[in-house]
């Protein structure tokens, strides 16, 4: 399945393409991944994050679709 | 003992006296607010003389506290009608706690309308209106920079000054405070302020602190203890530790944008498609591309530092930040997604001395009538420009959202009790629109920032699309932020200390070990009850109701994108959020 993965703030560098930018990037991975499975996959450090799918959280137990849009920020804060 | 210094307008007098007795525990926003709920009546005209413009550094103010170095600016306000309490960061308020003062009132009106003076505190408390008459029309940069040259060079001072368009009586000007550079980037930025000060034919305030020392503590050794405590939650924190510093504030553009609730072309939409220009990631690239300063603070003691100066393309200070809230207003609100367009806009804003937050939200609703389109900046500078013209259309814009909407027939004007709402939809996350609906202040994230639990999972989660538990959240993160506002803390040590239990205990030790006295929780908390209630009955006696604490309808009725959200908070749950007002009056004795 095709999971369109996005990466923020100091999680960006994680994109397997290596390249810069905040942009999603169209990843495949075997259906029924985990949003965990992603994250050990990506090789994100292990610290604090919060993730959206299709623009609300999810936890990282959460099971993955066809076509959902992941964005992986870690913690952050302003206003 | 602390003093006030009171700044007489009409006789051109300056008296201190001490601080009464009854607000010995005040500092801050309760300060503020408790002046004008006692000596302004609820009807005074804004801009005339009845009105007072109170400057005060919180309880821990001109002490080495980190990030304990903000100013509260208190009026009625002329946009919003209401006890306003705008906070500013800046080097002022360390300067007036240095030297003992409490509060500078400034009240009255001068006879002679045309004069402009500029108030001289120096290091010694001795202090002096100066008429400055050829500074009037000057912008608050040229205005910066002739009080430098009229300085001793070795003196440290800090400034607190006057745009054109407080001068000119705006409804959405604002007041600037120098920052450690001395640029006059700080801003007491809400509710008109600025024409409270241009009422008073006040341009300046200059305050020397030169030679100054931090105020003594009653324990010295107990406060370094609770502030290692405290300073180590600041750092340790990954938003206030890492977040914060690395990106500033505009860190969130992304996150708020994912989140289906960054206000688009004029609430039209909760996701930008430009949003990468303008986010704060993108901004940490390009400052540092040309040489800018990605991490400073705003005041001194500050351990958070996520202050940063944009750079032109020629490598050229243009503006601060831009912050959060201003990068949104000014750029995704107005469907514009170049951050030099959008600094340019930001740096004539703080120039004339304008609230970006308002000025953006009332181009973005210019736009929205169709007078100039959507995204073109060249359009909205010209038409932000126009606001110290004098002209007609100058007039609406420099009042603001409202005025503006009203004028030109606009359906969808997001404001509440005249104030526009700041950078995020409250249909998506509606703990933020509670905030909005019910705060004394007029539409205000900071007066409750419901952001935290709703959408960046600090101090817990509470569903942002659900309208469950939002006004607890609320209410409680107000109650807070009126203790926080009253100690002079900037907001942002929020974050830590709702996650980090030993934080909040910090800083009861904290202020018990600077004052002598023993405060807990419970007097923390008491302190922000006071506050919201000396401004919540000001606000009534001004005419306020509960249909003042609604958003406007199309929040309720007209679903955003890309969640499809309405707001569905009920009235009498926006009606609980101030329940405990009436037993904090009764305590204090007032009605």
């Amino acid at each position: 399945m095709i999971v369109d993965v996005a990466l923020f703030a100091s999680l960006a560098s994680f994109q397997p393409d290596g390249l810069p930018g905040r942009h999603s990037r169209p990843l495949e991975f075997p259906e029924g991944f985990l949003i965990s499975q992603v994250i050990a996959a990506l090789a994100l450090p292990d610290e604090p994050r919060v993730i959206f799918v299709n623009g609300r959280h999810a936890e990282e137990s959460a099971v993955l679709r066809d076509g959902d849009r992941l964005a992986i920020f870690p913690p952050v804060g302003g206003g | 003992m602390r003093e006030i210094m009171r700044v007489n307008m009409s006789d051109l007098s300056i008296k201190t006296e001490p601080l009464p007795a009854g607000w010995a525990r005040y500092g801050g926003r309760v300060l503020t607010s408790a002046i004008i709920f006692t000596e302004v009546p609820a009807d005074a005209d804004p801009l005339g003389a009845d009105n007072k413009l109170v400057f005060a550094p919180g309880l821990l103010g001109g002490t080495n506290t980190p990030n304990g170095g903000r100013l509260s600016v208190g009026a009625k306000s002329p946009l919003t009608g209401g006890l306003k309490e705008s906070n500013s960061g800046g080097q002022a308020a360390h300067a007036f706690g240095k030297m003992g003062l409490a509060a500078v009132i400034v009240e009255g009106k001068p006879a002679d309308s045309s004069a402009a003076y500029m108030l001289v505190i120096e290091a010694d408390k001795s202090a002096r209106l100066e008429r400055v008459d050829a500074w009037k029309g000057m912008g608050n940069y040229a205005v910066a920079e002739a009080i430098k040259a009229i300085r001793p060079a070795d003196d440290h001072f800090s400034t607190i000054t006057n745009g054109p368009a407080g001068e000119m009586g705006l409804k959405a000007s604002g007041i600037a405070v120098s920052d450690m550079k001395g640029y006059p980037n700080r801003f007491a930025g809400r509710g008109g302020l600025g024409a409270v000060m241009g009422s008073k034919g006040l341009k300046a305030i200059v305050v020397s602190d030169k030679g100054l020392k931090n105020v003594e503590h009653a324990d010295k050794e107990a406060f370094q203890a609770a502030m290692k405590v405290f300073a180590n939650a600041l750092t340790s924190h990954p938003v206030s530790g890492q977040g914060l510093p690395t990106y500033g504030t505009n860190v969130l553009a992304n996150i708020i944008n994912e989140a289906g609730g960054y206000p688009t072309r004029n609430f039209s939409d909760g996701r930008f498609e430009g949003v990468e220009g303008i986010s704060g990631e993108k901004q940490r690239e390009v400052t540092l591309e040309r040489g800018g300063n990605v991490k400073h603070g705003c005041h001194t003691g500050c351990v958070i530092q996520c202050s940063r100066y944009w750079f032109d393309k020629d490598g050229h200070y243009k503006t601060k930040g831009p912050e959060y809230e201003s990068a949104w207003s000014l750029g995704a609100d107005c469907g514009i997604s170049d951050m030099d367009v959008v600094a340019e806009l930001d740096y004539t804003c703080g120039d004339l001395g304008l609230d970006t937050i308002e000025m953006g939200a009332t181009l973005a609703v210019y736009m929205d009538s169709g007078a100039i389109a959507f995204g073109d900046g060249d359009a909205a500078l010209a038409t932000l420009k126009e606001t110290v013209t004098g002209s007609e259309l100058g007039r609406a814009i420099g009042d603001g959202a409202e005025a503006t909407g009203v004028k030109y027939g606009v359906a969808h004007i997001p404001v509440v009790k005249h104030q526009a709402l700041p950078a995020y939809d409250p249909r998506p996350i509606q703990g933020i629109g509670v905030t909005y609906a019910t705060s004394t202040q007029g539409a205000d994230h900071t007066a409750g920032y419901a952001i935290t639990a709703n959408v960046l999972a600090v101090g817990g989660t509470v569903d942002p699309l659900k309208s469950e538990g939002q006004a607890a959240l609320s209410q409680g993160l107000q109650i807070a932020t009126g203790m926080l506002d009253a100690m002079g803390f900037c907001i942002f040590v929020a974050f830590p200390v709702l996650d980090i239990p030993e934080a909040f205990g910090a800083i009861a030790d904290m202020v018990s070990a600077h004052t002598g006295e023993t405060w807990d929780a419970d007097a923390l908390m008491a302190i922000g009850k006071e506050a919201l209630t000396y401004e919540r009955l000001f606000n009534q006696h001004a005419g306020f109701t509960a249909a003042d604490d609604r958003l406007p309808a199309f929040f309720k009725e007209v679903p955003l994108p890309p969640h499809n959200a309405v707001f569905t908070v009920t009235d009498a749950e926006l009606d609980s959020v101030f329940d405990f007002v009436p037993e904090t009056a009764a305590g204090l004795g007032i009605s």
